[in-house]
């Protein structure tokens, strides 16, 4: 619109807008779009901000539905994952972590309790089958997110019901029977065959399932301990922890010695340790080469336990010997007397790795009448002679692919990557589920697979002058003097509690549509919409008339506006 | 593009300073004025007293104003408004008449015509842009400019640390004309902003608005720092944000956190000298510019004591995780 020059002194409202001071402008502000730090923690592959925001805004089942379209098993995992989200958490550098566990648990337990659908994806039923050995957390989440995507998948397993590790080994005061029971018969509802008492190597081989189908997931598990001994020597009566706290959970029974040393540093040992202390056994020690959290220990460290299960164990009088290891067994005849500990620490041994240094003059006694191994498992080589060719794992690719094999995937605590880099929890079993299940239908729809990722919002990103602080909830746990072999110990959320703490999430990266950038612009530069634009959020930016002050993206609280150069 | 399909058409708010106005890239002075106009509405008139605003937005025959505005010349904006007030009036018609202008043409060079239009009670609006010194002719101290402040008129050297005088406390001198409202606000905090400027429209009678405005060149800091340099001006007490009603504190904001002067000096080149290692001089100032926010808090009490520290009404928070959730 040309302006008229007129010789009245007068101009036309608004004309200024002839005048484009975008062209004033070295850099732009955009959308950055980077992830909550908690979701690039999640070995599940959740993305916790977004079904957080969700709940946030008044609507738990969608909360639920985003959160279930990676981790089909949010009531066991709420429960049991050590969750390093919550370690990862911006909002730990300000007050205190939001309290995901609990909320992902609140989530879990509502729609077992409202019988909310596991959302499909959208598509037509496709004619392959797939077969999935192993119900545990890799093989339930692998067969959930075949099923999502319309597959026809048969999952079995050696025992009477799905399950796997959560059902063997882990005590029903840390996940309830009934909480299983009912998130793994809603998961199976999807669409699933279930073939209870398949063994692989018994009644199943490899060599008819590859017959018999498209594809072949194996999330066989770690199910047999690995070796120990102490300079060759074993106690004759020597065993095991998981196979005790297995035999426990099965028959209910457990040996009782005065006192008893259990020599590792994992879940396994710690369950098996508080099991033992509340049958009576007077001296429960836990000898382990890593150390207790605390400010002076690397976090790379630290016992590989969910840190309130430690506490607890404390308070219920279990004793730590942290970094160090056992040394020699007193022996008198074949049976243990004692142990003499030794202290250690992981160093690095000059070749990039790091490596156990005992230190000599450290040794200490302990008198303990039983000595239980809880060192770790290696996969049980039944059924797979040709696939784990004498190693203690099997290799796969991150997408479960096993070279030299198309057509079989492995994932969950068989793959060795696992052990070593998530300590085989049950968050990063059901992640490798839902990798392999991408790598299997990449491979039947002929495609490359895909795991999206995106770069995580530092902490020094947000602008903190919007937030406010507030506690992390408390959550109900039960005193000292009420627990035993079957109650659940720590309690979830009340309603209002889950909703304050969804309230609490920063939403690092992801708009919040809190109007600041709209507000502040002095140039009028930052336009608001109605409808959602393309990338999600409810503003735009009019480049025409943005000078690039950046006075948007510093006032940003959530980091979700970046500046970049724009010659 | 149709009118429809235009997003700038449509926003859900009034557009009282449009786009492509020539202020200097994150201007507080440009913002606070939007910020003012689209609080006040469409049905005012606005007058102008020279400086940046008036510049910067009335580039010749362009014009960035969705409304009435008139610019005379720099010491009479509020006797234009007075006229422009008392026509209205004449003729029955009730627009809002908003004066406005810089801290020069408020403090100093304006401030009879000011009074006058007090002291007469006619039903104007006056919002003073404070940015601290006279910006549109190149950084010449005011009477706003605040104790200690390099300016080009009061450069800092061997005689003095910056401007020797202090900030004249020009609120307490318009209280003293017994107007029925009276306050200050901060570009910071533009939901308090806003609320003050429709508190200020429903009244009829004189009313006046102290807007703190920085000014990136003037203060030297970035464009993008616009808003924290003017959010640490309140969290330290500087510059309180207070309402005086008939000249008695009504309200203030209380600060959500007390944030040593230092913090906000260091952000602003206007400052650096203050910053000095080896003039013992600089610490006494700084000492100096820290006693003065002292005195406003204890003056205006300030330390909030109430059951939210936050401020519900004041501090632009996203409201996450604070009192109004639990």
């Amino acid at each position: 619109m040309p302006i008229p020059m007129n010789r009245g002194a007068f101009a036309l409202a608004g004309s200024s807008l002839a005048f484009k001071t975008g062209t004033w402008r070295s850099a732009k502000p955009v959308h950055v779009h980077a992830a909550a730090p908690c979701h690039g923690a999640c070995p599940a592959g959740e993305d916790q901000q977004a079904w957080l925001a969700l709940l946030q805004e008044g609507h738990p089942q969608q909360a639920w539905e985003s959160l279930v379209a990676a981790n089909p098993l949010p009531s066991v995992t709420g429960r049991v994952c050590p969750h390093p989200c919550e370690s990862a958490c911006n909002r730990g550098h300000y007050d205190s972590p939001i309290a995901i566990h609990a909320v992902e648990r609140w989530l879990g337990d509502q729609a077992i309790q409202n019988n909310w659908p596991y959302p499909r994806l959208p598509g037509s039923p496709r004619p392959e089958r797939i077969a999935v050995v192993g119900a545990g957390p890799a093989g339930l989440s692998a067969a959930y997110h075949l099923a999502r995507r319309h597959y026809n998948v048969v999952l079995m397993d050696a025992m009477p019901a799905a399950g796997g590790l959560l059902r063997s080994a882990i005590p029903p005061t840390r996940l309830p029977r009934d909480v299983i029971d009912a998130e793994i018969r809603r998961l199976l509802a999807v669409g699933i065959e279930f073939r209870p008492r398949a063994a692989l190597g018994r009644d199943i081989t490899l060599e008819e399932l590859r017959s018999e189908f498209d594809a072949v997931f194996l999330a066989v598990g770690a199910g047999k301990s690995r070796h120990w001994d102490v300079d060759g020597a074993v106690p004759a009566d020597l065993h095991e922890g998981l196979g005790l706290l297995r035999e426990w959970l099965a028959v209910g029974a457990i040996p009782k010695p005065n006192a008893v040393v259990i020599h590792g540093g994992g879940n396994t040992a710690v369950d098996l340790a508080r099991v033992m202390r509340r049958a009576g056994v007077r001296d429960v020690h836990v000898v382990t080469a890593s150390g207790l959290p605390g400010p002076d220990t690397d976090p790379d460290d630290v016992l590989n336990v969910v840190p309130r299960e430690l506490e607890q164990a404390i308070e219920e009088g279990v004793q730590f010997h942290p970094h160090r290891t056992i040394n020699r067994l007193i022996m008198r005849g074949s049976k243990v007397v004692g142990v003499e500990m030794v202290r250690l620490k992981k160093l690095p041994d000059g070749h990039g790795h790091k490596a156990r240094v005992s230190f000599e003059g450290t040794e200490t006694v302990l008198h303990v009448d039983m000595v239980v191994p809880a060192i770790g498992e290696v996969v049980d080589p039944t059924g797979l002679g040709a696939i784990l060719n004498g190693r203690d794992f099997i290799d796969t690719d991150m997408f479960g692919t096993i070279a030299g094999h198309p057509g079989l995937f492995a994932g969950g605590d068989c793959r060795g990557w696992i052990k070593k880099l998530t300590n085989g929890t049950v968050s990063a079993a059901i992640g490798d589920g839902r990798r392999a299940a991408e790598g299997i239908d990449a491979l039947l729809s002929g495609r490359s697979p895909m795991e999206a990722s995106r770069p995580a919002l530092p902490f020094a990103d947000l602008n903190l002058a919007y937030y406010e602080s507030a506690p992390r909830i408390a959550l109900p746990t039960l005193p000292l003097s009420q627990r035993d072999d079957s109650r659940e110990i720590e309690g979830g959320p009340d309603t209002s509690q889950a909703l304050a703490e969804a309230a609490r999430c920063f939403s690092c990266g992801n708009c919040l549509a809190c109007d600041n950038c709209w507000t502040l612009c002095p140039d009028n530069a930052v336009l608001k919409t109605r409808e959602t634009c393309s990338d999600g959020s409810h503003y735009l930016f009019d480049y025409e008339f943005c000078k690039g002050c950046g006075l948007c993206a510093t006032e940003c609280p959530c980091g979700f506006i970046s500046m970049v150069n724009d010659d | 593009m149709s009118e429809m399909n235009d997003p700038r058409a449509r926003q859900p708010r009034f557009r009282g300073l449009e786009a492509g106005h020539r202020a200097c890239q994150g201007c507080g002075e440009a913002l606070a004025a939007r910020l003012v106009t689209e609080s006040a509405g469409p049905d005012v008139i606005l007058t102008n007293a020279t400086g940046c605003l008036e510049v910067f937005t009335t580039p010749w025959p362009q014009s960035a104003w969705r409304v009435p505005w008139l610019h005379s010349l720099f010491e009479n904006s509020a006797a234009i408004a007075s006229g422009v007030e008392a026509a209205l009036k004449a003729q029955g018609r009730r627009s809002k008449v908003i004066a406005m202008g810089g801290d020069g043409g408020t403090f100093d060079i304006g401030f009879q015509a000011l009074s006058g239009m007090l002291e007469r009670m006619h039903n104007v609006l006056y919002v003073c842009y404070d940015n601290e010194a006279y910006m549109n002719t190149g950084i010449q101290r005011s009477g706003s400019t605040p104790h200690a402040a390099r300016t080009t008129t009061s450069p800092p050297g061997k005689e003095r640390m910056g401007k020797r005088h202090l900030k004249k406390d020009l609120l307490s001198i318009i209280a003293a004309h017994h107007i029925p409202y009276a306050a200050s606000a901060s570009v910071a905090y533009p939901q308090d902003l806003r609320r003050k400027v429709r508190r200020a429209m429903e009244i009829d009678g004189p009313t006046f608005l102290l807007v703190h405005s920085p000014c990136p060149l003037g203060w030297g800091h970035d464009g993008s720092e616009t808003i924290q340099v003017a959010r640490l001006a309140v969290q330290t007490g500087l510059f309180p944000l207070v309402e005086l009603e008939r000249g008695e504190v009504a309200s203030v904001m209380p600060l959500r956190q007390r944030v040593p002067v230092a913090e906000y000096l260091c952000r602003q080149a206007r400052f650096r000298h203050l910053f000095a290692d080896d003039d013992h001089r600089a610490q006494e100032e700084r000492e100096h510019l820290q006693a003065l926010a002292d005195y406003n808090i204890e003056r205006y009490g300030l330390d909030g004591d109430g059951d939210d520290p936050f401020d519900a009404d004041g501090a632009d928070t996203i409201r996450r995780g604070g009192p109004a959730n639990s």
